[in-house]
């Protein structure tokens, strides 16, 4: 556990230079594997994670060493029974120092018990701090490299919105050209209008004045022509008729 | 081979990092799959030299550090294997004084 950490700074920056090796092709690592056509043959060593354990220290493998020959109490009946046999026979001497290793195993167990678990949390916090500020600048690079890409996707979706603003400016500015052309057309129409209808004015009043002025010549005419003979006849006549009504 | 040199099968173009854990050489039966017969033959087969020795030593040694004291989150297996190992060698060597300590002249 005190190796921890030496071991995990060792590891990541091996892991890393093996990464950089392996990703260019440029290296001399490389160059040299390309040179010959000796391939690599043996998995690279990876660092592993802890061997189970039973009862704090016995490896798993060796019940498993039991498991297939005599079932899972197997490794204990034998070390009961073997265990049985040495005290028995006294090729194991319990001598005093048996006692006091008894009384000291009751204590680790007690101690392991008790503080183990909160040991084992400071230490695997220790650890995990040691490589997250290891990590910290790859972490923090990685994290500004994808903001930048997410700015940079960003303005171009903009910049697509931009497109779609300068179509509905030209729109609108298509739309103010086609108002004025329209306001242009009825102002001409109306002009037009106004002086077609002056016109027709003129013509009326044209004829209105020169069909007076022929009427009027006419009557003058007649009127002229008129003589005091016939006046008196037409006057005599009007009277006739008179005198006609009168009697009816 | 000098003292401090990889050995002598380890080639890293082909081997890649080396592994102290690691046997280079080529590999015989294991020791588990080997039937009592052929115990003779497999044992007359084993390289005697010192160097040898120490390297399986080393070997196994590497094999344990890698198990049990290197991972990132090792527990406290390595601690008691130490202390039960040194257990069990220092009563073999007392053994011939503790022997007198025995209760029982007959068994």
């Amino acid at each position: 556990m005190l190796s921890r950490a030496a071991i995990l700074s060792g590891q990541t920056s091996r892991a890393l230079v093996v990464l950089g090796s392996r990703s260019t092709t440029t290296s001399s690592v490389n160059n040299q594997a390309a040179a010959t056509d000796e391939k690599q043959t043996l998995p690279r060593p990876v660092r592993q994670e802890p061997g189970k354990v039973r009862h704090g220290f016995i490896p798993e493998e060796w019940f498993q060493f039991f498991y297939k020959k005599t079932g899972a109490t197997g490794a204990y009946t034998f070390a009961f029974t073997f265990s049985t046999y040495l005290i028995s026979k006294e090729i194991y001497v319990m001598e005093h120092e048996y006692y006091s290793g008894l009384s000291l195993l009751l204590m680790w167990i007690v101690e392991v018990k008790k503080l183990g678990p909160k040991l084992a949390t400071a230490l695997d916090k220790g650890v995990d701090e040691y490589e997250s500020a290891w990590n910290e600048s790859r972490v923090e690079e990685k994290k500004v490299l994808s903001d930048q890409i997410a700015d940079e996707e960003k303005a171009q979706w903009s910049m697509e919105g931009q497109n779609l603003l300068v179509q509905a400016k030209r729109e609108n500015v298509a739309l103010q050209l086609e108002a004025t052309y329209r306001e242009r057309l009825i102002s001409a129409y109306s002009e037009v209008k106004k002086r077609l209808d002056y016109q027709v004015e003129k013509q009326n009043i044209e004829r209105r004045i020169a069909q007076k002025n022929l009427v009027d010549w006419v009557l003058a005419r007649v009127t002229a022509s008129i003589t005091p003979d016939q006046e008196k006849q037409n006057i005599n006549r009007c009277i006739t008729d008179l005198a006609a009504l009168a009697k009816a | 081979m000098a003292i401090g040199d990889y050995p002598a099968d380890y080639n890293p173009k082909i081997h890649g990092p080396y592994d102290p854990a690691r046997f280079y050489g080529k590999p015989d039966t294991p020791f588990g799959q080997v039937k009592l017969g052929e115990l003779g033959s497999w044992l007359a087969r084993r390289n005697k030299h010192p160097s040898a020795i120490i390297g399986a030593v080393s070997r196994a040694w590497w094999r344990w550090q890698h198990k049990y004291v290197q991972p990132k989150r090792a527990g406290i297996a390595p601690f008691f294997h130490v202390v039960f190992a040194s257990m069990g060698i220092f009563y073999v060597l007392n053994y011939s004084k503790l022997k007198h300590h025995r209760n029982y002249k007959y068994h």
